[in-house]
């Protein structure tokens, strides 16, 4: 009796060889891969740029509705210059955005223009940019924000808004704390003593996620201003890290021992930092937030839901030996940068300019809440207190201390920020990996 | 017959209250659907006060909705398609046709299961790249039949493993190729195998986010999931929006469920036993 080879038919026999192709796809994307992420292509050239009339952008914001009319706007006007010349906005999820943007990268084909986090986030991509300098040499007076897109002192990125951390408090919490609604924590013994009355009042002194090990982020650049003297603060921002200093260790130390005295809501380490810990805030749940001035957690959102009730502070002063005066800690926050695949990059740089122009980011500041880095936008109309304070500030603020850290070195304090919390390890034992990682 | 009760109760309870934990959080993120933001922001977990429909309606017509659901609706079918003529040819192969390095052309199948799409991401993008395929429904198709290929052999060599060799003899023996006998016989009797691989390959591909945002770039090619999941920004803070948005994407899913619950039992009871 035949068996079913001897029967299989020529059309079936002959896909073997495919059948082996196949099969070995896997392994040869594999190793494909491994020779691309050693070697990738300096170039692949854009899907069209030029050629099709075409720029693509991506961002994460354009899919906002509150963001419309500023993308509109820089698209209006950048189309009205080079007719024929279509732009498209991108908006792709912010949490796949740098998996995405790194796969174009390897691959050399992707975005014309892209937008960046300042600091870590640009840094380590700034070798698929073009530099800026001198093509955004008529910016440089009217934008403000942009240490945070310089790599080695070369520009890659224009800075469209601007990004910090104040403390932002609620005034009726305070009150039902029987405390002075006017009168936010100046000092450590403040804060402290605010922290009792309004936990013994029954509400978290703040709201803290750090589900994703942000918290730290915000705690470290937040404070840091009323712990470190500007000496100390200057050389951290150098890359002289010294995380075996007394003032490190306090920041370190308040974080933990600010979670043991109850300062917090419940489940920190479960509850997510966006949006849970902000909605808490706004949903009247605690005292006090480490914010942020534009893309959420801002004035413009807590203002919608605790109208007069928002207060806002610059950092407290725990340290009086070393800082008397504090400050902002702020920078630039987003920028658009130009990948060096694009084919005509005078374009794209126009197209960057349009999305950096005045009247555009007029549009985001109004409807979206951000702090736009263009300093010749008035703000002075203004009808929620708190953005008055911040932008008061601003002239004054110094940048944030996380983003001079490697992204290599933001994963690692990310995850003992919640051993910390969770005590597995002590102040001292995390400083130490913290040192090893940041040489 | 006491003993009966019971042990019904310490079976019962359990199952509820994994019930519950399944059910719990597509009622949550309903009644989130049909608040304001503000209700929302204020107490999230309390019932709806004002019940309003506004959210879906939004996330439906301001954000593309309609446009990207018939988008996952041509690549999941047509990647459900081809993952099923592949996947049960090659099933019949691997179980009934003996041939040379058999045997390791499944182990590599399988070995292909174990690789992480992140680890392929990079030479992925290139090779569709080069092909002229970014951007394109098409090229999704080809990347989906891809990454779930080797899954879909794995079930149908499985399913086909369990078919008594003597029906394949008794097939030739009555003159049938084997074309004919994997059209008269395998695919046939492979229906309920094909039906939960087909079902299953379907939840993955109209699920999917990473491929999808990989391969199209375009917001007017975009799927479903990726709609969905555009609809936040950086962080936004439009949560009822969102889940909106979420229950429209999977209200297809559910709808599957109820109409071929049936099948995808059998489906399933039928490749665990056969044989």
């Amino acid at each position: 009796m035949p068996t079913a080879s001897d029967q299989t038919p020529r059309w079936f026999r002959q896909p073997r060889r495919s059948w082996v192709l196949a099969a070995l796809a896997p392994l040869l994307a594999v190793t494909a891969g491994a020779c691309g992420a050693a070697a990738p292509e300096a170039s692949g050239g854009s899907q069209g740029a030029a050629e099709s009339g075409k720029l693509v952008v991506w961002d994460w914001h354009s899919g906002d509705a509150k963001t419309k009319a500023y993308y509109d706007k820089a698209k209006t006007d950048f189309e009205g210059k080079h007719p024929g010349v279509e732009v498209e906005f991108v908006a792709q999820p912010y949490d796949q955005y740098y998996t995405l943007l790194g796969t174009a990268i390897q691959a050399g084909k992707g975005p014309d223009l892209a937008m960046f986090n300042g600091g870590a986030q640009l840094r380590e991509r700034a070798a698929s940019l073009i530099p800026l300098d001198e093509k955004t040499k008529d910016l440089s007076e009217r934008l403000t924000g942009w240490d945070a897109f310089k790599d080695k002192g070369t520009t890659y990125a224009v800075p469209i808004t601007l990004q910090g951390f104040p403390f932002y408090y609620n005034k009726s919490v305070y009150k039902k704390a029987g405390l002075d609604p006017e009168k936010p924590p100046a000092s450590l013994a403040e804060l402290k003593a605010d922290c009792a009355a309004i936990k013994k009042a029954g509400t978290a002194c703040f709201n803290l996620g750090n589900k994703e090990g942000l918290g730290i982020e915000f705690f470290l650049s937040g404070f840091a201003p009323g712990v470190f003297s500007p000496q100390q603060y200057d050389a951290w921002l150098a890359g002289k890290r010294d995380w075996s200093s007394p003032e490190v260790k306090q920041i370190f130390q308040l974080w933990k021992s600010s979670n043991d005295e109850g300062w917090y809501n419940q489940g920190v380490n479960s509850t997510a930092m966006f949006m849970d810990q902000f909605t808490m805030f706004s949903g009247g749940k605690g005292g006090n937030v480490i914010g942020l001035i534009s893309d959420t957690a801002h004035w413009k959102d807590f203002d919608e839901f605790l109208g007069p009730d928002l207060g806002v502070y610059q950092p407290p002063v725990l340290n009086p030996a070393n800082a008397t005066k504090t400050y902002l800690p702020a920078e630039g926050g987003i920028g658009y940068g130009v990948m060096k695949w694009t084919k005509n990059q005078e374009l794209a740089v126009d197209l960057v300019k349009s999305l950096a122009s005045t009247d555009a980011l007029k549009l985001f500041y109004g409807n979206a809440g951000a702090i736009a880095a263009d300093t010749t936008i008035d703000t002075s109309d203004a009808t929620v207190p708190a953005v008055k304070s911040i932008v008061s500030w601003l002239p004054d603020s110094k940048p944030l201390l996380h983003t001079a850290l490697s992204a290599k070195t933001l994963d690692l304090i990310h995850r003992l920020s919640q051993q910390l919390i969770n005590g597995d390890v002590t102040v001292d034992q995390a400083l130490t990996q913290l040192a090893a990682s940041d040489k | 017959m006491r003993e009966r009760g019971v042990a019904r109760w310490v079976i019962a309870v359990p199952m509820l209250l994994l019930a519950l934990a399944t059910v719990y959080p597509m009622l949550f993120t309903l009644n989130v659907a049909m608040k304001s933001r503000r209700e929302y922001v204020l107490d999230r977990f309390a019932p709806a006060e004002h019940v309003s429909f506004a959210n879906f309606a939004e996330a439906w017509n301001s954000s593309g909705l309609g446009r990207y659901t018939l988008n996952s609706v041509i690549v999941t079918a047509g990647a459900v398609a081809l993952l099923l003529l592949l996947g049960s040819m090659a099933g019949f192969a691997f179980s009934q046709l003996n041939f040379r390095g058999r045997k390791s052309l499944f182990l590599l199948c399988l070995g292909a299961l174990m690789i992480p799409f992140q680890v392929i991401m990079v030479p992925f993008f290139r090779v569709l790249g080069q092909a002229g395929l970014l951007d394109t429904h098409l090229g999704l198709v080809l990347a989906y039949t891809g990454q779930f290929l080797p899954f879909t052999i794995f079930l149908m060599t499985s399913f086909y493993a369990r078919v008594p060799q003597e029906v394949i003899e008794a097939a030739r023996v009555d003159g049938s190729s084997t074309l004919g006998i994997y059209r008269r016989i395998m695919v046939p009797i492979g229906r309920p195998a094909l039906l939960s691989v087909g079902i299953l390959n379907a939840l993955f591909c109209w699920n999917d986010v990473l491929i999808s945002l990989l391969v199209l770039q375009s917001e007017r090619n975009r799927t479903l999931m990726v709609g969905v999941t555009a609809l936040r920004g950086q962080y936004s803070d439009n949560i009822p929006l969102f889940a909106g948005g979420v229950l429209v994407a999977v209200f297809p899913v559910i709808l599957v469920y109820l109409f071929f619950q049936r099948q995808i039992t059998d489906g399933v009871t039928a490749g665990a036993t056969k044989g």
